[in-house]
């Protein structure tokens, strides 16, 4: 069903001409092409489905009355900010698109250390106007491309400084929140005049109407105002960097050590990690270039901090007898920032750094000890602003794997289980980039707060221009990720951890089809429960599948199974 | 190259839309963060280097046709290649310039022309010139006077926007008047002189553009000179880049280069003191676009079962060896003239807003970008917008706000 020239009348008169499309060429602009985004239930070689209308609303006025007409005439919407995952794009054929790009306000409240920030906020935009208060904020894992708002609707914000400054689901302290059904809510302390700055009001906390494990992803309203915590920034008001792109390196970052950091064993790396983060060393953590892969990553930084190298010149590094003890150096590491709030602290958090690494036999990599190695590292990973790195090899990448090591101990002893796996797919299968094994990364921050490493997220470089390489990547992660993962009782393995919000085909499920999948899982009461959330905030059911409810109803006769794949997150 | 071509590009673009941003590196405020003027105006994803892949992929594979708006939004695109540095911060593999520049030429190969475009087009054909309602017999009217070297080793290009604006044509006598006081050997082609129609490549005209390139590379050759200097960033960048990749063999030197040469050799001395704050705007085709034509031929490679290289490895533009440093040289060197840089400079600098004919096809989408330039450079406190290009200077002065200063009239004031 098209939508009618009344209705189209309807939205323009809201948002104005200029800001609502039909046109076919702008629609297609906003249909994602799974295999380009790294969408954690495939990969799967289609494309979503074609808005009706992509509207750009500029104020939470226009917000509310684009809302108010979906329920009016009973369209579904998604609304999205910078379009990178899947799970901003509409489910079903009959939906428009909405595109917050308009709403980019950042406000900082320096006393109070937070920012209020709208929803084109970027994390980059916003880091940047905090530093000049002295302050930052957390950078999402996927990068500083990322909005903030949209980040805490669908991912909670586990990143490399997260450590530091909290995950993104843990800074949000009040909103301003346009419901599906086209009301307005306020939560926090309006009702004590406090402003902005407090995270809850009177009354049961309303913050899971956006944040939660990953995210309500727009499925039960748009959030168009956010104030979020902020953490001191002991640095300068600018992030300033030198060098010759794509090569930029921090030049004004005195009070930051940044430290690739080697160990000699899987057990030694979760020790170190441990013990650095109960010692509360960190500024940042993270575990990033072994996303190359284990095999080419010391020729990869060679390639990604020298202007005049590519990835032709891949083959030749890898042979250089030099880059190769680099790259067996830091086998077994991660990258971490010191930061200093005084010469004294810096220098302290140094010496302690180094006697943990004495106890358990770990160094600071050489390679990255260069000055102009460690500058690179600190921009790099502070701003985390390189981030569509992860589809350098050839332009698409799937996330599999993803052991939550909360459990630390224990999946370190089963990583290189893993690794074998990946490996043995990358010489019996050629439809992935042969790399290596260990392909992992992750943050040290720890999803649920605290330390230790997070969900090992392993990469599957793939070509989304090749069917062949998209589905040999799809069946790999079938047949062995997804394997393993419920072998070890591991959790929801990451590449299908979307498998229950959007079909093969790209379409969202229905209520039925959810219905029948998730009441049979062993613990569906959250999904019960988030359905009858589902039913109070949107109850024309305008949003996806990606919030995952289930009709207490449908529980009555189910049979519960036991191997059931994916289950709770 | 067709857009069917391109169709791997396409696919292989990962949506991250860092091309709507300057390098994250370099993001001082929310207010200067974003690099691409055409999706800041437009505001749909389409007008962002990712949704013309998008766009382009749907067109390629013919699951769209073009619509009026759809041609519209292709040629709403300055080709300012902002999107094509911010890309190559990460990706090795794609190249949203020139796949921007195809969609243009499929989207006139399907006959969506802007009737603009077409006016610039008659121009061309009937005057040699792209700007419109100018006359070929008064081309060379701003060179009354000048005696050019009898036998001349450089030759100087002042472009159409030299030669036909009055307001401009001083800042070429000036130039050449300098460089032949300074011993140069300079020659001009005279009525021999047309349009580069760099321009013309800019805007997919790509047929056009080749045939007129072919006629000045024999016109250049035959005056025998060994160097040619141009005060038009887009006629350097046609030359530097577009005839060099079409067996031009002469040196190309914009002014700027020229100049610094000058003052670092010492035949050039800044003398009177120039009391002035200035901020530096860097031309797209001179500055990040202003790398040097490297030849190449060869075809993709998968290494390590997938990994995405090419045979023999490509020269790689992503704007590290644009003309940057030249120009601020010589603002560094006149007394008395403070540089204050705005937000966006050097490889991820802002356009102008003239690229690709738009000030003349897309009047308000040019302005508009031009203003919020001009608000950059009034954010530094500087007192003037310095530039090294007859287009950027025009379009600036159009949209107002600011006084604006050809770095040439500059260092003239200083000797
Ligand atoms: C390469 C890659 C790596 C990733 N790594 C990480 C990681 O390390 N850590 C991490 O946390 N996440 C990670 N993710 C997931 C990521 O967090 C989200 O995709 C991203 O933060 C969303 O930001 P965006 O600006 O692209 O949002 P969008 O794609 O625009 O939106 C994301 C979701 O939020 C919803 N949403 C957007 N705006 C609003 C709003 N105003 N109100 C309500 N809902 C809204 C959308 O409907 C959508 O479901 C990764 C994703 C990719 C593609």
């Amino acid at each position: 069903m098209a939508l009618s020239k009344e209705i189209y009348a309807a939205f323009e008169a809201v948002v104005g001409k200029n800001n609502i499309s039909q046109d076919p060429g702008v629609l297609q602009t906003y249909r994602c092409r799974a295999p380009q985004s790294s969408a954690h239930y495939g990969p799967y070689d289609h494309t979503t489905p074609t808005p009706q209308a992509v509207i750009l609303p500029g104020s939470t006025k226009e917000v509310q009355g684009v809302v108010r007409l979906c329920n009016k005439y009973k369209i579904k919407f998604k609304c999205s900010t910078t379009f990178w995952s899947a799970h901003g794009y509409i489910g079903s054929d009959y939906a428009v698109q909405i595109d917050m790009r308009r709403m980019n306000g950042v406000e900082i409240d320096e006393k109070n250390m937070i920012a209020i920030i709208q929803p084109y906020a970027i994390a980059a935009t916003v880091q940047a106007e905090a530093m000049k208060h002295g302050l930052t904020c957390n950078i999402p894992g996927v990068g500083c491309s990322s909005a903030i708002i949209a980040n805490t609707a669908s991912w909670g914000g586990p990143g490399p400084s997260s450590v530091f400054t909290g995950n993104a689901y843990e800074n949000l302290m009040c909103m301003e929140y346009v419901c599906s059904s086209g009301e307005i809510l306020e939560t926090g302390s309006a009702g004590y005049g406090a402003g902005w700055t407090c995270g809850e009001g009177v009354g049961p906390s309303l913050k899971a109407i956006i944040r939660g494990g990953q995210g309500t992803r727009g499925e039960l309203g748009i959030c168009t105002k956010m104030s979020i915590k902020l953490s001191p920034w002991p640095g300068h008001a600018t992030l300033e960097t030198v060098g010759t792109i794509p090569a930029y390196r921090a030049s004004n970052m005195e009070n930051f050590r940044a430290y690739c950091i080697d160990c000699p064993s899987w057990e030694a790396w979760g020790k170190a990690v441990m013990k650095i983060n109960d010692n509360n060393l960190l500024y940042l953590g993270h575990r990033q270039f072994s996303m190359f892969g284990n095999e080419v990553k010391a020729a990869m930084l060679e390639i990604i901090t020298d202007p005049e190298k590519q990835m032709a010149d891949l083959p030749a590094l890898m042979a250089d007898p030099v880059v190769k003890k680099n790259n067996d150096n830091m086998a077994i590491e991660f990258h971490i920032i010191l930061a200093g709030f005084s010469a004294k602290d810096l220098a302290w958090k140094e010496a302690a750094l180094d006697e943990i690494l004495k106890e358990f036999g770990c160094w600071k990599d050489e390679w990255f000890l260069e000055p102009e190695h460690e500058d690179y590292l600190k921009s790099y990973l502070m701003r985390l602003g390189h981030k569509n790195l992860n589809y350098v090899m050839i332009g698409g990448y799937e996330g599999c794997f993803g052991m939550d090591a909360a459990n630390q101990p224990h999946t370190c002893q089963l990583i290189e289980k893993a690794f074998a796996i990946h490996k043995e797919a990358q010489v019996t299968g050629t439809y992935a980039a042969a790399v290596g094994g260990d392909t992992a990364m992750g943050s040290l921050g720890g999803h649920g707060g605290g330390g230790g490493p997070m969900g090992w997220e392993f990469f599957s470089h793939f070509d989304p221009h090749d069917p062949e390489s998209i589905k040999g990547t799809a069946e790999y992660h079938d047949r062995g990720p997804l394997k393993f993962m419920k072998e070890y009782g591991l959790g929801v393995e990451m590449g299908h951890s979307n498998a229950n919000c959007r079909k093969p085909d790209g379409y969202a499920f229905s209520q039925e089809e959810h219905n029948a999948k998730l009441s049979t899982l062993p613990g569906t009461n959250p999904f019960i429960y988030q359905w009858y959330v589902r039913e109070y905030m949107n109850p024309n059911h305008l949003g996806d599948s990606y919030y995952e409810t289930c009709d207490p109803e449908a529980v009555k006769n189910a049979v519960i199974d036991v191997n059931a794949e994916t289950g709770l997150r | 190259m067709a857009l069917n071509d391109f169709i791997p590009m396409q696919e292989r673009c990962s949506n991250c839309s860092f091309c709507k941003w300057i390098p994250f590196d370099k993001v001082k405020s929310v207010r200067f963060a974003e690099n691409c003027p055409a999706v800041v105006h437009g505001g749909f994803n389409t007008y962002a280097a990712r949704g013309r892949f998008q766009m382009g992929l749907a067109i390629a594979k013919g699951e769209l046709d073009y619509t009026d708006e759809m041609a519209r939004i292709t040629h709403e695109c300055l080709d300012c290649g902002a999107c094509d540095v911010a890309c190559k911060v990460c990706r090795y593999n794609l190249e949203p310039l020139d796949h921007n520049r195809e969609l243009k030429h499929d989207a006139l190969l399907k006959g969506h022309i802007l009737p603009a475009q077409l006016k610039m087009l008659d121009s061309f054909k009937a005057e040699k010139t792209l700007v419109v309602g100018a006359k070929k017999a008064d081309r060379t009217k701003w060179a009354e006077g000048i005696e050019w070297a009898k036998k001349p080793e450089v030759l100087f290009f002042p472009g159409c926007k030299y030669s036909y604006d009055k307001k401009l044509q001083k800042t070429a006598r000036n130039a050449a008047q300098l460089l032949l006081k300074a011993g140069v050997k300079l020659g001009y082609l005279g009525d021999a002189e047309m349009c580069c129609a760099g321009r013309l490549y800019q805007m997919g005209f790509f047929e056009q553009f080749d045939k007129r390139a072919e006629a000045n590379i024999k016109a250049i050759e035959k005056s025998g000179v060994k160097t040619i200097v141009t005060p038009c960033s887009d006629c350097y960048h046609a030359f530097k880049r577009l005839y060099a990749a079409k067996g031009l063999k002469v040196e190309v030197l914009h002014v700027v280069e020229y100049l610094d040469r000058m003052l670092r050799e010492g035949t050039l001395k800044f003398t009177k003191t120039v009391d002035m704050t200035v901020t530096y705007h860097d031309p797209c085709h001179l500055g990040r676009q202003g790398e040097p034509y490297e030849a190449w031929e060869g075809h993709e490679k998968k290494i390590l079962n997938q990994v995405h290289t090419w045979e023999p490895r490509r020269p790689r533009y992503n704007g590290s060896k644009g003309i940057y440093e030249e120009p601020r040289n010589i603002l560094k060197a006149i007394p008395g003239v403070k540089l204050v840089e705005m937000e966006r400079i050097k490889e991820y600098s802002w356009c102008c807003g003239a690229g690709s004919g738009c000030s003349v096809t897309d009047k308000e989408f040019s302005e508009w970008t031009a203003k919020e330039r001009i608000e950059e450079a009034n954010s530094t406190g500087a007192e003037a917008l310095v530039t090294a290009c007859p287009w950027c200077k025009d379009n600036f002065e159009k949209a107002g706000g600011i006084k604006v200063v050809d770095i040439i009239d500059l260092a003239l004031k200083a000797l």
